[in-house]
């Protein structure tokens, strides 16, 4: 493999401490907000009426959002969860941008090579669904 | 579903698995879901208790980000593998998997670990590459059989919705040298990227269920958050038996399912 970081001390340094506490806040973030979004949604489904174990509709992009834009909670439960499932990659990318920054070729090739993947994996999702 | 959630996000978090090991039994056996919807949820479960603890681990420095990076690199190789491979196979095929996944990772937690090098016997040890992954008061070694045990552990995670932390902590911990606490946190910080890679493809394919998703994911996110608040203060082998016995307990409930005797 070529592209691994060099070597660094076993201590920690100021720039990967201060990337640390960026990360941990963008996941905090993006936690918190999927989490609010999903307890808008489960309250507005048992006010409703339903059930959790009713069965729920499919990813609608188009649906998601009138859902929204009318306050049902379908919108809510599923952009709740779209936000769950985009914030580990958004770690990543933010990596990306910072060991770009610092010029840390290494960690950028894998930040860059691990977002390729998850892109890899929509498409062949989409290309299979068909 | 909440309840439940809770139970899994605590235990996810304190030991690096996401949660998931926990949620696929209870869907399954305590709500009737098919296997596959279950990982489904499972999957979206096991982000939130990646994202919401590892939060906290980062900013008390016990997760190791260059390490998780790297070796999320090959998860997310085999995340993608799995997930495609996963529409192939058999409901009871992929119960019994996950039973025998669950049999090795319990057995190898009980062997004697190799324990962490201490970083200031040598400081020329290991590769440059290795050094540079190191972290305070450890040495990370066996960069080789860490990533090809990543692509294993991606592979799993997208057949059984579990993150791939039941391979990734005994990985980590056996074969790389890292401490425990360290594995588990940097286990829970890369088993997001992992699911997130695997999770995409369950929601296009219309497999995740926003009403089942929905409270399980709240339970999660509170006992995620609870359990990282309080992981650092639990005896390292307390974490190792508890591990050790979710593990053999869930394993007993899905060996049941493959042969047919629950569900």
């Amino acid at each position: 493999m070529t592209g691994l970081p060099p070597a660094r001390p076993a201590t920690e340094a100021p720039e990967d401490a201060s990337l640390e506490d960026a990360i941990a806040r963008l996941l905090t973030l993006g936690t918190y907000a999927a989490v609010a979004l999903l307890i808008v949604g489960v309250v507005g489904l048992l006010l409703g009426g339903r059930s959790p174990l009713d069965g729920g509709p499919r990813l609608d992009l188009g649906r998601l959002v009138s859902d929204l834009a009318a306050l049902r909670p379908d919108g809510f439960l599923w952009l709740g969860l779209v936000v769950v499932i985009a914030t580990p990659p958004a770690r990543v990318a933010a990596s990306l941008v910072r060991y770009l920054a610092r010029r840390e070729r290494g960690m950028a090739v894998i930040a860059f090579l691990i977002l390729g993947i998850i892109a890899l994996s929509i498409v062949v999702a989409i290309v299979s669904e068909g | 579903m909440l309840g439940g959630g809770a139970a899994a996000g605590a235990f996810g978090s304190l030991l690096g698995l996401g949660g998931g090991i926990l949620i696929v039994p209870l869907l399954t056996l305590g709500f009737g879901l098919p296997l596959r919807e279950a990982v489904g949820v499972s999957l979206v479960s096991v982000i939130v208790t990646s994202s919401a603890s590892s939060g906290v681990y980062l900013r008390r420095r016990v997760a190791n980000l260059r390490l998780g990076m790297t070796l999320e690199l090959f998860t997310a190789m085999g995340a993608l593998a799995g997930g495609l491979i996963a529409f192939l196979l058999s409901e009871e095929l992929l119960a019994g998997l996950f039973a025998a996944l669950l049999l090795y990772a319990a057995l190898t937690m009980l062997r004697s670990p190799t324990g962490s090098v201490d970083a200031g016997d040598d400081a020329t040890a290991g590769s440059p590459r290795e050094r540079s992954l190191s972290g305070p008061g450890y040495r990370v070694g066996g960069l080789g059989r860490g990533a090809a045990g990543g692509v294993g552990g991606g592979a799993v995670s997208a057949l059984l919705g579990i993150g791939g932390g039941p391979v990734m902590v005994p990985v980590m911990h056996l074969l790389m040298g890292v401490p425990l606490r360290v594995a588990a946190a940097t286990s829970n910080l890369m088993i997001g990227v992992t699911a997130s890679a695997s999770a995409v493809i369950y929601l296009l394919r219309g497999e995740i269920d926003p009403y089942v998703a929905g409270p399980t994911a709240i339970g999660v996110f509170l006992g995620a958050t609870a359990g990282s608040r309080v992981a650092h203060r639990i005896n390292i082998r307390i974490l190792r038996v508890l591990f050790v016995a979710v593990l053999l307990y869930t394993a007993f409930q899905m060996i049941r399912r493959a042969l047919g005797l629950a569900g």
